[in-house]
Order: structure tokens, then sequence, then C-alpha cells
């Protein structure tokens, strides 16, 4: 019996597990803070966008374009939130948060509702930009562009907590088991030494005085047999003091 | 030496009693006038401006032409016995910190008006503090920008403005540059509400004549002149401009002139007068022997008159207070890696508001209040401030002048443009 090899197969057991475990529980944790921070974030910028979008209407009926931008300019402290465009009805901007300049993106796409949609630029980042209408849509639209990197972010920050956990677990996991592998093989490994010895001796009073055979758990039981086997083989072994 | 006596006693308290409403009035009538900024011996006005920053140019230049008149008037006896002082507070050209510097000078410093404030996007975000205040009828006077929102309802009725406005200012350059043929115009502009107030201004000048702008481009505020401004000039260069008008500050401004040019985009660039014309052309100057390559694509326009022209009286009397005053940012506003221009035109307009501040003061009368400032300074009726320019102000009319002023870089300085054909066509 080889102990190394079942001492590997245990700790590549507990691996294996612990690699599910984390695997399974990452995707469930990715999937289900992606999607509720994801709702959340269109929820809360389409709020802003119908915010900002009520307080153009006078504004632009009324007033300078420069006190919309100021007004876009406040919004724009809110984290999360990326850039911020207005348009005329015609589909003119009125004012926008966008530096150096509108993207092209943006100036060739054609939008015409407010939905949710994602986008995303030169720059390589992503955006969820959700829209509000300004007086039904006659004096134009708002739109909003919510960084999706700050959702990856808080995934990470999850996911990384929930993995330091599991390490933890794991790590304390390996002890244990190492403890407890430990624990099981030392029985066996004198078993192992004791049919060795057994096996060695023509004719000892060793074999009979063995610790191992006053043992009462299955390592006992296997030494009795053991003994009990090398008798009939050979009557003249002496018999157990434990067997007394 | 009086006894205590009953009689000396009851005289005493009947005295006393007949005298303590018009003690008490007379206190409280000293401690309102101190609370309102107004003492027997000052009259204190706050101001929230850039003294820090890329920007800090404009703020330090601005209150440099201001307290030379004020130290004049000051030296003088004051306005009707009391001197003229300036509360300050930087803001570094930002609008969260001009918001705080706001209140503190309105609950704390309970300052008489407030007067010299830099920048739109300072401005507007203050705005909403005045109408919040109305009750204590404070007034912002001369704010060094051209924006509308302090100019137009809900907020024109708590600011008096001195400067030609924005719009103005951009009409007046579009008119001209279309005058010569240059039809084609894009706008390089300051990401926030003083940027898109000029953008407008053009945007509303070129509706005019049917045209539109061709190519728009930001930068952000507070950007220096280190900074590139290639991105944008290649923007711009796409739409084939005759012509740019930046709506900027001084760094970024001179940035874009500078990459523009090494881009090849050798056509008009023209600037608001907010810009702080010596800042930008020490900028474009510095570190280069052939900054007119630079500077004669420049033109700027102004709303104060060329302050080498001393023919004009306002402009003269200028030029000898500060030489004679030099007025320096006190104590811990002072930056001392900042070298201040002998004269610019952001300090004469400082200087001519702190002039027509002080007529206004002067026509309160011997008790000054805050009730009656708006009334004062409706009886400025074309007014004489020595500036070519008569002023005057009504509830319909919060804007004293209109007068526009263009100027281009001929060795080294600004000089009057007068013809723009024969530099433009």
């Amino acid at each position: 019996m080889n102990i190394q090899r079942l001492f590997q197969r245990t700790l590549f057991g507990i691996f294996l597990l612990f690699g599910i475990i984390a695997v399974s529980t990452s995707w469930v944790c990715i999937a289900t803070v992606d999607s509720q921070l994801s709702e959340e974030y269109v929820s809360n910028s389409k709020g802003i966008a119908k915010t900002i979008a009520d307080a153009s209407v006078d504004i632009i009926l009324n007033r300078d374009l420069s006190a919309l931008q100021s007004l876009i300019d406040q919004f724009l402290e809110i984290q999360g939130i990326n850039y911020i465009y207005i348009v005329n009805e015609d589909g003119e901007f009125l004012a926008h948060t966008f530096v150096p300049g509108i993207p092209e993106e943006i100036l060739s796409s054609d939008r015409a509702g407010t939905d949710s949609i994602e986008r995303s630029f030169s720059d390589a980042e992503n955006y969820i930009e959700v829209g509000s209408p300004i007086l039904a849509g006659v004096a134009g639209s708002v739109y909003i562009g919510m960084d999706k990197s700050l959702i990856s972010l808080k995934i990470q920050r999850a996911v990384g907590r929930q993995m330091y956990l599991i390490s933890s677990i794991f790590i304390a996991g390996i002890f244990a088991a190492i403890w407890l592998v430990n624990l099981a093989a030392k029985p066996v490994s004198a078993l192992l030494a004791y049919a060795v010895q057994l096996a060695q001796e023509q004719k000892g009073e060793q074999a009979t005085q063995n610790p191992l055979l006053e043992r009462d758990d299955e390592a006992g039981q296997l030494a009795r047999l053991f003994l009990y086997f090398a008798k009939i083989v050979d009557p003249d072994r002496v018999e157990p003091q434990a067997a007394k | 030496m009086p006894l205590l006596t009953r009689r000396n006693l009851l005289k005493t308290s009947i005295a006393g009693s007949l005298a303590l409403p018009f003690v008490t009035r007379l206190a409280l009538a000293q401690e309102s006038l101190a609370s309102e900024g107004v003492s027997d011996s000052q009259i204190v006005l706050g101001t929230s401006a850039a003294f820090s920053g890329p920007s800090r140019g404009l703020g330090i230049e601005l209150y440099r032409g201001a307290q030379a008149y004020f130290a004049h008037i000051n030296g003088q006896g004051g306005v009707r016995g009391r001197e003229v002082v300036l509360k300050l507070y930087d803001d570094g050209y930002q609008p969260v910190p001009s918001v705080q510097n706001t209140m503190k000078l309105l609950l704390e410093d309970k300052v008489f008006a407030l007067f010299g404030y830099v920048g739109t996007p300072t401005v507007t975000r203050v705005l909403p503090i005045l109408k919040k205040f109305q009750q204590e009828d404070i007034l912002l006077f001369f704010p060094f920008t051209g924006a509308q929102p302090q100019r137009e309802p809900p907020y024109g009725e708590f600011a008096f403005n001195l400067r030609a406005s924005y719009r103005e200012e951009t009409q007046g350059l579009v008119d001209n540059f279309l005058s010569v043929g240059r039809t084609r115009i894009a706008v390089f502009y300051q990401a926030d509400a003083y940027g898109r107030s000029g953008w407008a201004g053009v945007r509303k000048a070129l509706s005019a004549y049917g045209e539109s702008i061709v190519g728009e481009a930001t930068y952000k505020r507070g950007s220096r002149f280190s900074s590139s401004m290639r991105d944008q000039v290649e923007i711009l260069k796409k739409s084939d401009p005759q012509a740019v008008i930046c709506i900027g500050a001084y760094g970024a401004c001179a940035a874009f002139l500078r990459d523009a040019v090494d881009a090849g985009l050798e056509i008009p660039i023209a600037n608001l007068s907010f810009v702080g014309s010596e800042n930008l052309l020490q900028l474009i100057s510095e570190g280069t022997e052939a900054s007119d390559r630079y500077s004669r694509h420049l033109v700027n326009s102004q709303v104060v008159p060329s302050y080498e022209d001393e023919s004009i009286p306002v402009v003269k009397e200028y030029g000898e207070l500060m030489r004679r005053y030099n007025p320096k940012v006190p104590g811990d506003l002072y930056q001392a890696d900042y070298q201040p221009f002998d004269k610019s035109f952001v300090s004469l307009e400082g200087f001519v508001n702190a002039k027509l501040l002080v007529e206004i003061l002067n026509r309160l009368g011997d008790a000054p209040s805050r009730e009656r400032l708006e009334e004062a300074v409706f009886s400025i009726k074309d007014f004489d401030l020595g500036i070519g320019e008569l002023i005057s102000f009504s509830p319909e009319r919060r804007q004293g002048m209109r007068r526009l002023y263009y100027t281009v870089v001929e060795e080294g300085r600004f000089i009057p443009l007068y013809d723009w054909s024969a530099r433009f066509s």
C-alpha cells in the first residue's frame, strides 16, 4: 500500500472540490452582481436623465445654453456618470460634456429613441447609455453615459472578497487534511511495518508483543488477524500478549 | 459729587428710562449697519476669484486694477469718510470653492456687496445663492464674465454688469469675419458654462447669416499651456475652417494656438476678452525667438480700450494710479512665482469697475444701506466714466457698456485693429 499516493489523491480531491466551489460561486456572483448593478445603474441613470430633462425645459425655452451646461456639469460630478449630452428635436447638440469633442460613434449614430443601449468608444471603454425625452420629445432629449468599468470594478471587488474567503477556507482545509491524513496514515504505516515484521520473523516473540495488537480499532483488528494467519501458517508462534 | 440720595436715584432712573429707547435704537442701527458690511470707518466688499491655478492671472490682474482705484480713493479719505475694503477669497476658478467662499462672505464676513468675481462657471453657481438671500438685498457688482445668466431672468436682478456680454463679443467677431469672407467658422471652447455661453453666441450670430459652426472641439477647464491640444486641432482641421473662435482662458488658448500653427492651421484665431490677452501673449512668446509665427494669427476682442491709448481720460488715470500704487495681492493669496503686468486689459477693466462702484457708493450718501443700493445704481444716467461711452442703468438695463474693441499683435504688443480686410482678407 502506497501511503504517499493516497495522500496525493486526497489533496487532489480537495483541490478539485475547492476549484469547483470557487469557479461556480464566482460565476454566480458575477452574474448576480452584474445583473443587479446593471439594472440599478440603468434605473438610477434614467432617474437622473429624467431630472435633467425636467429641469431643462425652462432653460431650453427661456434661457441661455450656458445655464443648461452648468446644470449638466453638476450631474457629471456623480460617480459613474461619464458623459451627458442634450440634443434638440432636430438632433442638434445643445450641450455636452465631451472632451476633446463629440465621439464619432455618437455623431454617426441615428439615435431616435431613449431606450438603454450599450456604447463602446475608441477609448475601449464600455458605457450604458440611457435617455429621457424633454417635454415628451418635442424639445429634444437628454442622454447619459454610465461607465461600465465601475460595474466591472464592483464585480471584481465582490469576487475578490469571495475568493479571499474561499482561499482562507481552502488553506485551513489543507492543513486540516494533512493532519487528518497523517492521523489515518500512522496506524496504517504501523500495520504495514507489522505485516513485514511477521513475514520476516520465523519464530519471534517480538511480533506477539507489538502495541498495535492492543489497539481496538481496525488497525488493531487487522494486526491480530495477520498474527492469526501467521500462526496458522506457523503454529510455533507464541500467543500474542493481548490475546491472552 | 452727587450724593446717593433717594431724589438723585429717582432723577437718574427717570432720565435713564427716557434715554433708553434712543440709545437702544442707535445701538441697533449701528449693529445693523455693521452687519451689512458698513461701519463708521469702512465699507467691506466681498470677492471670490482665481488667485491660484492656471487662470490666476485673471483674478490677480482684475484685483490689482480695482485696488489701484480703491487705494487712490482711500488715500483721499475714502467714500464719505469710509475706507473701501475688499475681503478676498481664492476659488481657483472652480465652482464649488466659489460657492463656499460666497457663503462665508455673506454669513461670516457679512459684506456690504459682492464685487469683482471671475468666471462664468463660478458666477453661474453663485447666482442661486443671491436669490436665496434676496431678503438681504445682496447684489453682485461687475463680475468678470460676459455670460448671460447674470443678465437675464431669473437671476439678472441680483447682478449689475459693466462689460459687454459674450453674446455681443461673439456677434462682433462673427460679423467681422464674415465681412472679410471668412464664413467657415469653427469653435474651440472650454467644456463648461463659459465655453457653452460663447459657443451659443457664435451659433446665434452665424444663424443670423444662415451659417452654422463648421467644427467644434473642447478642452477641460484648468488645462495649462503645457497641455497638448493636438487632438482638438485635428478635430477642427477636418472641418476645414477659415477662422477659429476660442472661448477659453489663456493657458489652454495659448496651447491651442501653438499646436494649431505647428500643425499648419494658419488661419485667424480669435479670443474673447476673458482670455487674458497679456498672459496669453507672454506664454506664446516665452522660449521662442519667432513668437510672431504664432501671434500674427491672433485677434482678440476686448471690452475696454487699449491701455496704451492715454488720450482716453480713464486710461490716463489708470496708468498714473497703477504706477503710483502698483497693488499686490495680499499675503495669504500672494503668488511668488507670478509676475504681474504693469498694465493689462484685465486690470484696466478692474480699475473701471472700481471707479463706477465708488460712484455708486458715493450716491448712497452718508448712511449707506443695501436696501438703497439698487436705487443708487439706477440713478446712474449718462454717466461719463471717461471711457468714451456714457453709462446708464435702469431696471431694464443692467449692463453699463456695450462697446467692443479688437486687437492684434504687432512687435510683441497688442494694438487696435480697425481694418479687418487689410489684415485677414
